[in-house]
């Protein structure tokens, strides 16, 4: 176990040093931040102009507000807080995606093209225990980026006096789960092909893509259940038991996406 | 026991269509305790055969054993050290980070890392960028470091590939004295180097690798014997000089005598059956010792002719 440790802890340092995986973090963060001020610009706007309606009606001589008049406004700030909840969740999960097929791409990639890992593995370090010390740091900066997101979202809801969709309960956990997934196959991906080539397939690999006449449905991993962006929308509540059930599938198909990675990995010539 | 031992090592490339036979069929052994020169021009295969005793590239046919185990083996590595031809490092780490990273994927007890490795730093003259990003060492200072993470575990067994390119005259002197006094230890160091002068100071067997097929392993006593010759002559007559001047043979004149110098076998023979005819008479015959460079290259020149 700790060798995994120390190429993992190496592999977060690495990352840390990625410049082009600090600006498509702060690309995702400026992408949320976007979403979130016009968004909540347009509900102060919505108030503004709710609360002139208001006093106009108010005046002597005119009707009163009536109780649709207040439904109304209810539902359309209601529907703002959830467009702006999914925004956020929309913007965090595509800027973590793209982060995550970065991350898991170029991790093994990287190191056998600049021939670090020559280096590394004169150490006794098996293959095995390399390939899954380059995931789990992955794994970890991507926790990371969600416990971010996640906390980012739930502070600015609060700051907007927002209440928390209910389905954003588990729509970081599932978020989460995607990008490992994601990563898992971009990493495999990067075994055979050029990390850029890898990372594209692995985002269009999604069978959210196909419809299930299709036989790659049957085959292709499905991230389309993870998507919690119409859920947020709605507002609706996920069940607990299909979370389960998705966590599952997601650790399923890591493993074998892992299996693959280190058979591949094992056999690779590292030139 | 051997530290090394090959048994009909040989790897191709492939790429596409075309197949390149990089390493032909090495039978090699190097013995423990010794340092040993594996020499070749560019392309001979040497790389190949270090990068096949790391397990990095795996073997067309044949195996390759450290210490007497597969090299598939990843425990056989606490008893190595290697240090690449470019120095490719986690140029993220300041110097003594690094070589902390790699001390505790070598395995070296926590307690004795921070001594071990101020140790290698002060060896190797790197105290002074001990804090130094890595990023912003020189090419020499590289080369430095990577000796130090290969020697940080104290191995018994070095695999150096070209370990002095980058390094200066002065560099070059400290990393010999280094090599003699592992020796000294009882360590083994194989070095594949072009700088065949620090080979033949400090290697006690050599090898010479031409298209990935060994040409010749042994001491430089041994690869020198039984070739090139020295044979004296009181004087040498103009006819005699002229029928010599015909052959491939050198005539020196050394302090009143005179030297006819054949670089093989085959020409001393038939040098010294032109001096019969002449009747000139051979004072006597003497082996020459030649340098390393003139083994390597009269290798090399005999194995292109067809």
């Amino acid at each position: 176990m700790k060798p995994i440790f120390l190429i993992a802890a190496d592999s977060i340092r690495a990352l840390l040093h990625q410049r082009l995986l600090l600006g498509l973090m702060l690309a995702s963060l400026a992408l949320t931040t976007i979403f979130s001020v016009s968004l909540s610009s347009l509900r102060k706007t919505m108030t503004e102009d709710f609360t002139e309606r208001m006093v106009t009606n108010s005046m002597p001589g005119t009707n009163q507000m009536g109780e649709v008049d207040r439904r109304r406004f209810r539902e359309q700030m209601e529907m703002t807080s959830s467009s702006f909840q999914a925004a956020f969740y929309g913007a965090a999960s595509f800027g973590g995606s793209l982060v995550a097929l970065f991350i898991f791409s170029t991790a093994v990639a990287a190191e056998i093209r600049k021939g670090t890992v020559r280096l590394t593995l004169s150490k006794p370090i098996s293959r095995s225990q390399y390939l899954l010390g380059k995931y789990f740091g992955g794994v970890a900066v991507m926790a990371a980026y969600a416990v971010c997101a996640s906390v980012a979202m739930f502070v600015f809801a609060q700051s907007q006096k927002l209440d928390v969709n209910p389905a954003m309960k588990f729509a970081p956990w599932l978020m989460f789960c995607r990008q490992l997934m994601l990563g898992s196959l971009a990493m495999l991906l990067s075994l055979f092909v050029h990390p850029i080539v890898a990372a594209v397939l692995a985002f269009f690999a999604g069978s959210g893509l196909y419809s299930p006449p299709n036989p790659l449905y049957f085959i292709l991993p499905s991230y389309r259940d993870f998507n919690m962006f119409v859920q947020v929308m709605q507002g609706s509540l996920m069940d607990a038991r299909d979370v389960v059930l998705l966590s599952f599938y997601a650790v399923d198909f890591v493993a074998i996406m892992l299996l693959l990675g280190l058979w591949r990995f094992r056999n690779k010539e590292l030139v | 026991m051997a530290a090394i031992r090959t048994e009909n090592l040989s790897k191709t490339y492939r790429s596409g269509f075309v197949q390149t036979a990089a390493l032909r069929t090495l039978n090699l052994e190097v013995n423990e305790g010794e340092i040993f020169g594996f020499l070749g021009p560019n392309g001979a295969g040497k790389t190949t055969t270090i990068h096949l005793l790391l397990n990095l590239f795996r073997p067309t046919s044949g195996t390759a054993y450290l210490f007497e185990r597969v090299v598939t083996e990843t425990e056989v590595h606490r008893r190595l050290g290697y240090l690449p031809e470019s120095v490719c490092l986690h140029d993220y780490y300041r110097g003594r980070a690094l070589l902390e990273f790699y001390a505790a994927l070598a395995g070296v007890r926590p307690s004795g890392r921070s001594g071990r490795i101020t140790e290698m730093l002060k060896l190797l003259n790197l105290e002074a960028a001990a804090d130094k990003v890595v990023a912003k060492y020189s090419k020499g200072m590289l080369q430095r470091i990577g000796f130090a993470q290969a020697m940080l575990h104290d191995p018994d067994l070095l695999l150096l590939d070209e370990p002095t390119s980058s390094l200066d005259p002065v560099g070059r002197k400290e990393f010999r004295d280094i090599l003699l006094e592992l020796k000294r230890r009882g360590k083994t160091v194989f070095i594949s180097s072009h700088i065949l002068s620090e080979v033949e100071s400090v290697c006690d067997r050599v090898a010479i690798l031409q298209n990935g097929e060994l040409k010749r392993v042994g001491t430089l006593q041994q690869l020198s014997a039984g070739r090139s010759m020295r044979l004296i002559v009181k004087s040498l007559p103009a006819l005699a000089m002229e029928a010599l001047a015909a052959t491939a043979a050198v005539v020196t004149l050394v302090q009143g005598q005179v030297t006819i110098r054949c670089p093989d076998e085959a020409l001393r023979q038939t040098v010294e059956q032109l001096l019969r005819q002449h009747s000139v008479e051979i004072l006597r015959v003497e082996a020459e010792t030649q340098s390393l460079e003139n083994i390597f290259f009269s290798t090399i020149n005999a194995s292109s002719q067809p």
